[in-house]
């Protein structure tokens, strides 16, 4: 900054100078002072980690939920919090925490950062830093760009789990995914770009964990087959209060014994019921085994995207949601193939008869609907899905 | 507008600024959170069904009157249509019409969770401009 000839010989400076000198040193912590904080510990981390996780979590929207006695519950600060907590809980595991925020502002007009990244190694706090969540041309571009940063050409390793938190990702570009940023389109394309430049060159994650609604799509399954093996989903609605993660903790046994398919099994059903025990709407857990399921996104990827692309994105018109399994045309051999389902109907509304739910998924155009296929009172109703 | 909406109208813009702009669906969410509190809390099982009946109706209303604001946008529209369709087909549920089974006297209260439960879901958000925001905000501290 440049003397302040001005005041140069006074013994005591003005008090309008000594704001405008807290103003700057304000204004300089909220413009950079936040960006990294050093090593919160040093010490014992060089333990080369047995297993990694990343958790993305939006929060750039409405996150709120209820519990039965009233109480307001922010579903992505609990989410990111139990994250935290298994984080510090695992010695063995390299976990980054990236919780995506709406962006707000100091006194109206400064902005504050909206991301917010968290990496520890064995335990341990080893960074945390602000972001800024417009740096790039991808939407996931910033938390890439920290994921490898924090990784500093390590190799990976053996086991990588990679977790999503938020609403449902748009499958067409659509806008208004971030209340931050309501112009910018975000696709389940786009996350699965970013899962790519963080998995690198020809590797997979070991699992996904999708925690959105509607993430049990041919389509969505189908983007994030190139760097999934296996993919925990929710393929109907999933209530804000999202998969319970306390299985995590178990992750250094399936780290030792390699058993990926038994532990995504083990967390879907422990989500089932923990969801089924505490939610009167209807609970969908599905695991997909992303080589065995292939060939029946395969198949009905040209129909699928036919219905998507029919009305538009965001328009009233007459398409609608049901289980793949009711409509005759992606009611294919094969549907079956590499799906685990867990299902429980809702207590209430028109789809509180359905028994079973084939673990897909899909749009039909309502005029073309297969009513003769439907399940008895539901999929032929004219129903529009609520806030879908 | 009237002098009062104008009044609530500049009273809601400040509330808003200084407490981080709650979002419409928070607003909706809270009106039905309250109604579930008070069916619980609600021996009667008369008196369950009267809540219900009548806040949804109340809920669907103010939607409704927001809707046909002229301020309003088409695509709020839009989202608000929707939000008034759920609740329109919660009411026909609890009322037994509409090809709904009417809902049990026991499972009012677990009625009660659902309709909240329904709308906190991890679909999309619905985006709203703030004038429309502004608008159901208003009317529904003028129903409550």
């Amino acid at each position: 900054m440049t003397p302040d000839t001005t005041h140069r010989n006074s013994a005591r400076p003005r008090p309008a100078l000594w704001c405008a000198r807290a103003a700057c040193v304000g204004f300089g912590l909220l413009a950079f002072g936040c960006g990294t904080t050093p090593p919160v510990r040093e010490g014992a981390v060089d333990e080369s980690p047995a297993y990694t996780m990343v958790f993305v979590i939006h929060g750039d929207g409405n996150y709120h939920y209820h519990d039965d006695d009233g109480n307001d519950h922010a579903a992505d600060r609990e989410t990111v919090a139990k994250a935290l907590a298994i984080a510090r809980d695992s010695p063995r595991a390299e976990v980054m925490i990236f919780h995506e925020s709406e962006r707000r502002h100091v006194l109206f007009f400064i902005p504050r950062h909206d991301g917010r990244a968290y990496h520890y190694r064995n335990g341990r706090l080893i960074a945390e830093s602000s972001y800024w969540r417009d740096q790039g041309v991808a939407p996931f571009d910033p938390e890439v760009r920290l994921y490898h940063a924090f990784s500093a050409g390590r190799p990976a390793p053996p086991l990588r789990l990679f977790l999503y938190f938020g609403h449902e990702l748009p499958e067409l570009g659509e806008r208004g995914y971030d209340v931050s940023y309501p112009e910018r389109t975000v696709t389940i394309d786009d996350l699965a770009d970013g899962m790519e430049a963080m998995a690198g060159d020809s590797t997979r994650f070991d699992l996904v964990i999708l925690g959105t609604c509607y993430g049990g799509t041919p389509r969505s399954i189908g983007a994030i087959a190139s760097c999934a093996r296996y993919v925990v989903a929710s393929p109907d609605n999933l209530h804000l209060s999202y998969f319970d993660l306390e299985p995590l903790r178990s992750l250094d046994d399936v780290a030792r014994r390699g058993d990926v398919a038994s532990f995504a099994d083990h967390f879907a059903r422990n989500a089932f019921m923990k969801l089924s025990d505490g939610v009167q709407t209807g609970v969908s857990v599905a695991v997909y085994d992303i080589d065995l399921v292939h060939p029946f996104v395969q198949s009905v990827t040209g129909t699928y995207n036919e219905a998507l692309l029919a009305t538009g994105s965001r328009a009233d018109p007459p398409r609608e949601r049901c289980d793949c399994a009711e409509d005759a045309r992606y009611r294919l051999p094969g549907i079956d193939a590499g799906v685990t389902m867990y299902y429980r109907s809702p207590r209430f509304g028109r789809q509180r008869t359905n028994q079973e739910h084939s673990g897909w998924e899909c749009w039909r155009v309502r005029a073309e609907a297969d009513s003769s296929s439907a399940s008895p009172g539901t999929a032929a109703d004219p129903e529009t899905t609520p806030g879908s | 507008m009237t002098r009062r909406g104008t009044l609530l109208l500049i009273t809601a813009m400040l509330l808003s600024l200084g407490t981080g702009l709650a979002s419409a669906q928070d607003r909706i969410h809270g009106y039905l959170n309250e109604t579930a509190l008070q069916v619980r809390a609600t021996p009667g099982v008369l008196h369950k069904r009267e809540i219900l009946s009548t806040r949804l109706g109340q809920l669907t209303r103010a939607l409704a009157a927001a809707r046909n604001m002229p301020l309003t946008s088409a695509g709020d529209a839009a989202n608000l249509a929707r939000i008034a369709d759920t609740l329109h087909e919660r009411s026909d549920e609890l009322a037994g019409v509409n090809g709904f089974e009417r809902v049990p006297d026991d499972q009012l209260d677990a009625f009660a969770s659902y309709i909240v439960q329904d709308m906190e879901q991890a679909d999309r958000t619905v985006s709203m401009s703030l004038v429309t925001l502004l608008l159901i905000i208003i009317i529904v501290i003028l129903i409550a």
